[in-house]
């Protein structure tokens, strides 16, 4: 009953910012902006393994978004629509700019692995858990864009298949095809080149 | 297929939390008579709790506050843009409604005829091309000088 009650108003204060996002309003503008910065960045880094044209893919995503959000159907999953417009910016982005690795060192001289900070319980943990991620994050970074898309909504931003399929614009078959086929390029990849 | 090779190829969605409870209950009771499947299910599993766990980038810092500053960077380009053009199309109309004033007080001044190079200058047809030729190397001359002022308030 409560949780029903707070989903409810979760839902009436999606739509009441969406409204003030229509009007234009600066200050929900910014609390949208700032309520999914995280993981939207983290989405666009995943997709186009470049921080700083992920910065600038944000920041074309939510001009996007505000262009066309006079024509946005509340009916609709925002997280799904706002992922779906970043993703075509990125897939846009890659076509035209190709064979970025995640563990190519960058203009500082840091692999992109280095620069991803890792939180774990503690300093061994924290250490293995990085160890294992770094092995993982590089081995997706090989991996072709729309599978890197599938991973990252399914585990990272742990979308359902229903959203990623609203996302990514293929049908549900081809969602799961997919992540199935990511999988097991991934750990093909992995075991190749040592175990997790 | 066997029912072994069916439960194999949906191991690594059940980790993934991508099958239906159906297929989840399948899969559960098949590895728990299968030694391959069951290991293989638990490899995949570690995969998928690596998978979620895996380095954050974090967003930089002021990513929110460069954001709001390109979006109102981008809305008054946007509104220069509109004001531009519809700037131009009132100028385009002004430019009509101008010849075709002339035109009438022209021809009530000229009796409709007024021949140079034989050619009936206030005529419909003679007029029409005139005017329309003025009227768009005024409009691309508008477009010019605007352009040149928004290339130098860049500048500046």
């Amino acid at each position: 009953m409560i949780l029903a009650a707070a989903m409810s108003l979760e839902v009436f204060t999606t739509d009441r910012e969406i409204a003030l996002l229509k009007k234009g309003d600066p200050d929900a503008v910014s609390a949208v902006i700032g309520r999914y910065q995280h993981r939207l960045y983290r989405f666009l880094v995943r997709m186009v393994e470049d921080p700083a044209m992920a910065e600038d893919l944000f920041q074309q995503t939510w001009i996007r978004l505000l262009e066309k959000i006079g024509s946005y159907d509340t009916r609709r999953n925002f997280e799904a629509w706002l992922f779906a417009i970043a993703r075509n910016l990125a897939i846009d982005h890659l076509r035209r700019r190709r064979g970025i690795s995640l563990d190519e060192p960058d203009d500082s001289g840091q692999a992109p692995v280095e620069r991803l900070a890792a939180d774990g319980p503690d300093a061994l943990e924290q250490l293995l858990d990085f160890e294992r991620g770094a092995l993982l994050a590089a081995a997706i970074g090989e991996l072709p864009a729309i599978h890197r898309e599938v991973l990252t909504l399914r585990f990272e931003e742990e979308m359902r298949l229903e959203q990623i399929s609203e996302v990514t614009g293929v049908p549900l078959s081809t969602v799961k095809s997919r992540l199935h086929r990511a999988l097991e390029r991934l750990r093909v990849r992995i075991e190749r080149e040592g175990n997790l | 297929m066997t029912e072994h090779e069916l439960v194999r190829a949906m191991l690594a969605l059940a980790a993934a939390g991508a099958l239906g409870p159906v297929e989840v209950r399948r899969v559960e009771q098949h590895a728990q008579g299968c030694e391959l499947c069951r290991r293989d299910l638990e490899t995949w599993a570690v995969y998928a709790q690596g998978l979620r766990k895996l380095p954050q980038p974090s967003a930089p810092e002021g990513l929110v506050q460069r954001t709001q500053v390109r979006i109102v960077q981008e809305r008054a380009e946007a509104a220069g843009r509109r004001r531009h053009e519809l700037f131009l199309a009132a100028l385009a109309i002004f430019g009509w409604a101008a010849g075709w004033a002339f035109w009438t007080l022209a021809r009530a001044v000229t009796g409709g005829n007024l021949n140079l190079f034989g050619a009936n200058l206030v005529s419909g047809l003679t007029w029409s091309l005139v005017s329309t030729v003025l009227v768009w190397m005024t409009a691309a001359t508008a477009a010019l000088l605007l352009g040149r002022r928004r290339e130098m308030r860049r500048f500046l």
